[in-house]
């Protein structure tokens, strides 16, 4: 190794760069004290104490590394406080006030998030390559063309990613969206009536809990993954292919939607007639919104947003018929009651306003769920199928990598951790709010 | 009488502030406060007058989201509690100053005994051991008169009622010997003949230990038997402070009189038309919970149209059960329900519309009677267009007139929520939702108990005008007996779910009474000092609470 090089940090002597950061940080830490600033002073000084003992322990380098942390951690606090104080901006007073109680770190998650769903929705301008386009020789390293290399295909690593977060992202927000569907309505609805539903709505939950969630995913997934590809099936559609993969999604959606519109019927219609027109409308609405499903995700998409839905729908229904439970005790309920309001009116008008903050919670940490479910099962190979990119499959396909010190298998990996610590940033501070801590 | 002893507890100046729509806002706005060893000093005021706030500041304690402003100053004993630090703070709690809770069933741990957690202070500042402790505890149990004084302490809290379990923490907070004692409205959840009990017991041993104390309520009649000296406050603020005697006979300020001069109003008695069918006919009804006892047994009543039909009695006596038979949440066992000489459908499930219409209810806590998401506009606007089929302007101009109706001015409060209301003002605007849906009957289940007096006056002559414009009756539920005075003109006495007694008013509050009415009527306090002396001298010691009504024979021949 060459001396002299070693001891340059950021093109000055490494003596130089300890006695300037030491000077700075130092002299940060007892302008702070001078002013009764007393955050500011134990956090300099905090860094200062850790400074001097990485710096005895790991010399100048080690030194380079904690600055380089505390500038990023500072560079994301100040981007999560400009974020935030830019939203307050934005939005309306009301929201504006509510944001205000945001934590840093909570405007961290809404900053990852925002530009997530960014790259999410415009991925098609901002990824260089397609995300099947093989552009280099396998494993090529990162040059100008590609910012992080080649996959095993010799596939851009960067616009893969940036597909991902469409693919993966978008699997995980409709599963979610399903489930909650499933969940809240069937826990609502066992609120208000109580008695046998509540029972039997309840015993149902317990039994597709007690399935182990990864086994029960593998064991669906297996089934009816193999049936678009099934003979007898394609024969039925004279071997076409897409059509036999599309009408298999809308079948299987309109499975779901049968579950989903019963639970609607059982709210909403309270006379025969009104089973027959309720019925017939949600007939429509359902077969529209399957067919809709299965033109944007294919038949084994639509399988895995199904599969996740219904193992997290049971969570779901937990937390909305508790949550919906303590509401329905209130004396405005019964006075509601008293009144001969229709169930649906009680559900939309005096239980949902009063349960909002604890879903929409409940939302977020079953999204970071589901979109490690759907990751975990793209990783064993039984989620989105190739060439369509996604963080759990880039994650297996490029793991040989490790073994020559590369990190770039953990780029994806890195992608899914900090979209989940994200998002549950965002959920914390939500939480907090709807605990109503705040006021204790 | 104030006693010439040494300064126990001295507050100057003191300020504490609260944090609210992110900025401090005074609470207690610099109350001065002197307190002897061996006195008791009542603190009165409204709800939000900061009486609870001083009572945690004199044991140096600020809630969370409050704080001390510096300046005040909280002297107990020659030691200043605002610099303390809080180990020194925490010494003193518990062994020299105590504190008794309003509702002892929720400040009791449910784990465990009463003994075990009588004994938890002593044993902790290693004042006695344990058997020490528990024999003393037994010695405390016994001067309070409470049942089997050897074997309750043994009893875990569920398993003891509720004026017990107000004697037990009062006889926890003495376990120490404290110099001083803070009484949080120690009675204000508890019925007028458990009451009684309490207020003997907490009296006898304050004097017997010549504990100080400072006693926490709103209930003038209850700090006129207890304090020596009473502090009167009206948010924040020190309104007059005087002897109990002089206090009472010629307060100074404007505000105290207003507060003396709560229990005048007093509606004209109205009678029955003669041959009349009863609005609501209650006849030979029993009910009970699923698979539980009979809660209400052969309960039969009239009430008429325009009349108010006061229903009393002690909790657990069946009242507000009644209320649920009649508006169809508990459908009965046996007997029924008439309207206008109509039977209605036993479930509310199965009455029409109108029949649901006709009847509406007023809550006793409008803080869970409100939605508090939505808009008052919509609460009240709401039955308006579910009855009458009201829409846009019509609806509008509907629930303007409604809250004219109620004394609250359309503009200001049509687009506001629930939480943003003071107490008063939810109770109004949840008659404002009965009203709009023009019923002819209204059952009000302790709708003023939860309000403090001035504002519940209010509540009153707002229900009894509103009677006298639009012909309503009411079906009023209530244990106070001034609110009966003040607002019925039948009333219906309850004991263990049977109606015991009912009549006229003027011939219920004069005797000769059923005992059970005679016990209801005498254990109310009164604005006199020497009532709860004179009281348990002519009952004797024992014979009050639980065990003066335990003495009534239930087939005891009606007076009358």
């Amino acid at each position: 190794m060459d001396g002299t090089e070693q001891s340059t940090i950021f093109g000055i002597s490494s003596t130089a760069f300890v006695i300037f950061y030491f000077a700075i940080i130092l002299g940060g830490a007892c302008i702070a004290a001078f002013n009764d600033k007393r955050a500011p002073f134990m956090l300099l000084f905090g860094l200062t104490l850790v400074s001097i003992v990485m710096g005895i322990v790991g010399g100048a380098d080690m030194l380079r590394s904690v600055a380089i942390g505390a500038f990023l951690l500072a560079f994301a606090a100040m981007l999560s406080y400009g974020f935030r104080e830019f939203l307050v901006n934005i939005v309306s007073t009301e929201m504006a006030k509510e944001l205000r109680t945001a934590p840093l770190t909570a405007g961290f998650g809404m900053f990852v998030i925002f530009v997530y769903a960014v790259a999410a929705i415009f991925a098609p301008f901002i990824a260089p390559y397609g995300q099947a386009e093989v552009i280099s020789s396998a494993f090529a390293p990162a040059d100008e063309n590609m910012l992080l290399g080649a996959d095993q295909l010799g596939r851009d690593m960067f616009s893969r990613l940036i597909y991902g977060a469409r693919n993966t992202v978008s699997l995980a927000l409709v599963g979610t969206i399903l489930a909650f569907m499933l969940g809240a309505l069937a826990g609502l609805l066992a609120a208000v009536r109580g008695g046998w539903f509540d029972q039997a709505m309840g015993r149902t939950a317990d039994v597709i809990m007690s399935i182990p969630s990864l086994i029960f995913g593998l064991l669906m997934v297996s089934i009816f993954g193999s049936l678009a590809t099934n003979p007898a099936w394609l024969r039925m559609f004279n071997g076409n292919v897409g059509q036999a993969d599309f009408a298999l999604g809308v079948a299987l959606m309109c499975f779901f939607g049968l579950l989903v519109g019963l639970l609607v019927l059982a709210t909403v219609a309270e006379s025969f007639v009104g089973w027959l027109i309720s019925g017939a409308i949600t007939a429509g609405v359902v077969l529209v919104f399957a067919m809709g499903i299965s033109t944007i995700f294919n038949s084994s998409e639509v399988i895995l947003i199904l599969v996740v839905s219904i193992i997290y729908s049971p969570r779901v229904y937990r937390l909305t018929r508790a949550v919906a439970g303590n509401v329905v005790v209130m004396d405005y309920i019964e006075a509601a009651r008293l009144r001969g309001e229709r169930r649906w009116y009680l559900i939309r008008r005096e239980i949902l306003p009063n349960s909002t903050a604890p879903l929409v919670a409940e939302f977020g940490l079953e999204f970071c769920f589901v979109f490690l479910l759907i990751s975990g099962l793209s990783f064993l190979g039984l989620g989105i199928q190739p060439p369509t990119a996604d963080w759990g499959s880039m994650v297996k396909e490029n793991a040989t990598l490790i073994s020559f010190g590369e990190i770039t298998p953990l780029i994806p990996a890195a992608a899914i951790a900090l979209l989940t610590v994200a998002v549950n940033f965002v959920v914390d501070w939500m939480l907090f709010r709807s605990s109503g801590l705040k006021e204790q | 009488m104030p006693k010439e002893k040494s300064v126990l507890l001295e507050i100057k100046d003191l300020r504490i502030q609260g944090y609210s729509d992110e900025t401090w806002v005074d609470i207690i706005k610099g109350v001065d406060l002197t307190l002897h060893r061996g006195e008791v000093m009542g603190l009165i005021g409204e709800s939000g007058a900061g009486k609870s706030t001083i009572g945690a500041a004199a044991m140096g304690y600020a809630r969370d989201g409050t704080r001390i402003v510096e300046g005040s100053s909280i002297e107990f004993d020659g030691m200043e509690l605002t610099t303390a630090t809080e180990a020194d703070k925490r010494s003193l709690r518990g062994s020299r100053i105590a504190y008794v809770a309003q509702s002892a069933a929720a400040s009791f741990n449910p784990a465990h005994k009463l003994i075990d957690q009588h004994t938890e202070a002593p044993l902790q500042y290693r004042i006695k051991k344990r058997m020490e402790a528990q024999e003393d505890a037994v010695d405390l149990y016994r001067r309070l008169r409470l049942p089997n004084p050897e074997e309750i302490g043994f009893r875990y809290p569920h398993q003891v009622s509720g004026g017990q379990l107000q004697r037990a923490m009062t006889a926890m907070a003495m376990s120490c010997r404290p110099d001083l004692i803070i009484f949080d409205e120690p009675t204000t959840a508890l019925d007028v003949t458990t009451q009684i009990e309490v207020l003997a017991a907490i009296r006898d041993i304050v004097e017997q230990f010549d504990t100080a104390a400072l006693y926490i309520t709103h209930d003038l009649a209850v700090v006129a038997q207890m304090a020596d000296t009473i502090k009167v406050l009206l948010k924040g603020n020190e309104v007059e402070q005087a002897p109990t005697d002089e206090m009472l006979k010629n307060p100074k300020e404007d505000y105290t009189k207003s507060l003396w001069a709560v229990r005048s109003f007093e509606s004209p008695q109205r009678y029955r038309k003669e041959g009349a069918t009863p609005l609501i006919s209650v006849q030979n009804v029993d009910a009970s919970y699923t698979g539980g006892e009979k809660v209400l047994d052969d309960v039969s009543f009239d009430i008429h149209e325009g009349m108010t039909v006061a229903v009393v009695g002690e909790s657990g006596s069946g009242k507000s059960t009644t209320a649920r038979v009649i508006t169809g949440l508990l459908p009965p066992s046996s007997g029924q329900v008439l309207f206008k000489g109509e039977p209605l459908p036993p479930s509310y499930k199965q009455r029409t519309r109108e029949q649901l219409r006709q009847s509406q209810m007023i809550y006793q806590m409008a803080d869970t009677a409100l939605n508090p998401k939505v808009k008052i506009h919509e609460i009240i606007g709401r039955p308006a267009s579910f009855y009458s089929g009201l829409k846009g302007a019509a609806l509008k101009n509907r629930v303007d007139e409604l809250l004219d109706l109620i004394e609250l001015e359309p503009a200001q409060y049509y687009n506001r929520y629930p939480p943003e209301l003071s107490g008063g003002q939810k109770q109004r605007i949840g008659i404002a939702r009965a009203l709009a849906a023009e019923p002819t009957f209204i059952v009000c289940d302790e709708v003023t108990s939860a309000l403090d007096q001035l504002v519940a006056e209010g509540i009153l002559r707002l229900l009894d005008r509103l009677q006298n414009e639009l012909n309503l009756a009411y079906m009023f539920i209530t244990h106070d007996l001034a609110t009966v005075r003040a607002i019925s003109d039948e009333v219906v006495v309850m004991q263990q779910g049977k109606v015991i007694e009912q009549g006229p008013k003027d011939d219920m509050f004069t005797p000769p009474h059923h005992p059970y009415t005679d016990l209801l009527l005498s254990s109310v306090p009164e604005m006199d000092p020497n009532w709860l002396t004179t009281l348990l001298e002519e009952r004797g010691v024992d014979n009050v609470g639980d065990a003066a009504s335990a003495k009534i024979e239930p087939k005891d021949e009606k007076v009358k």
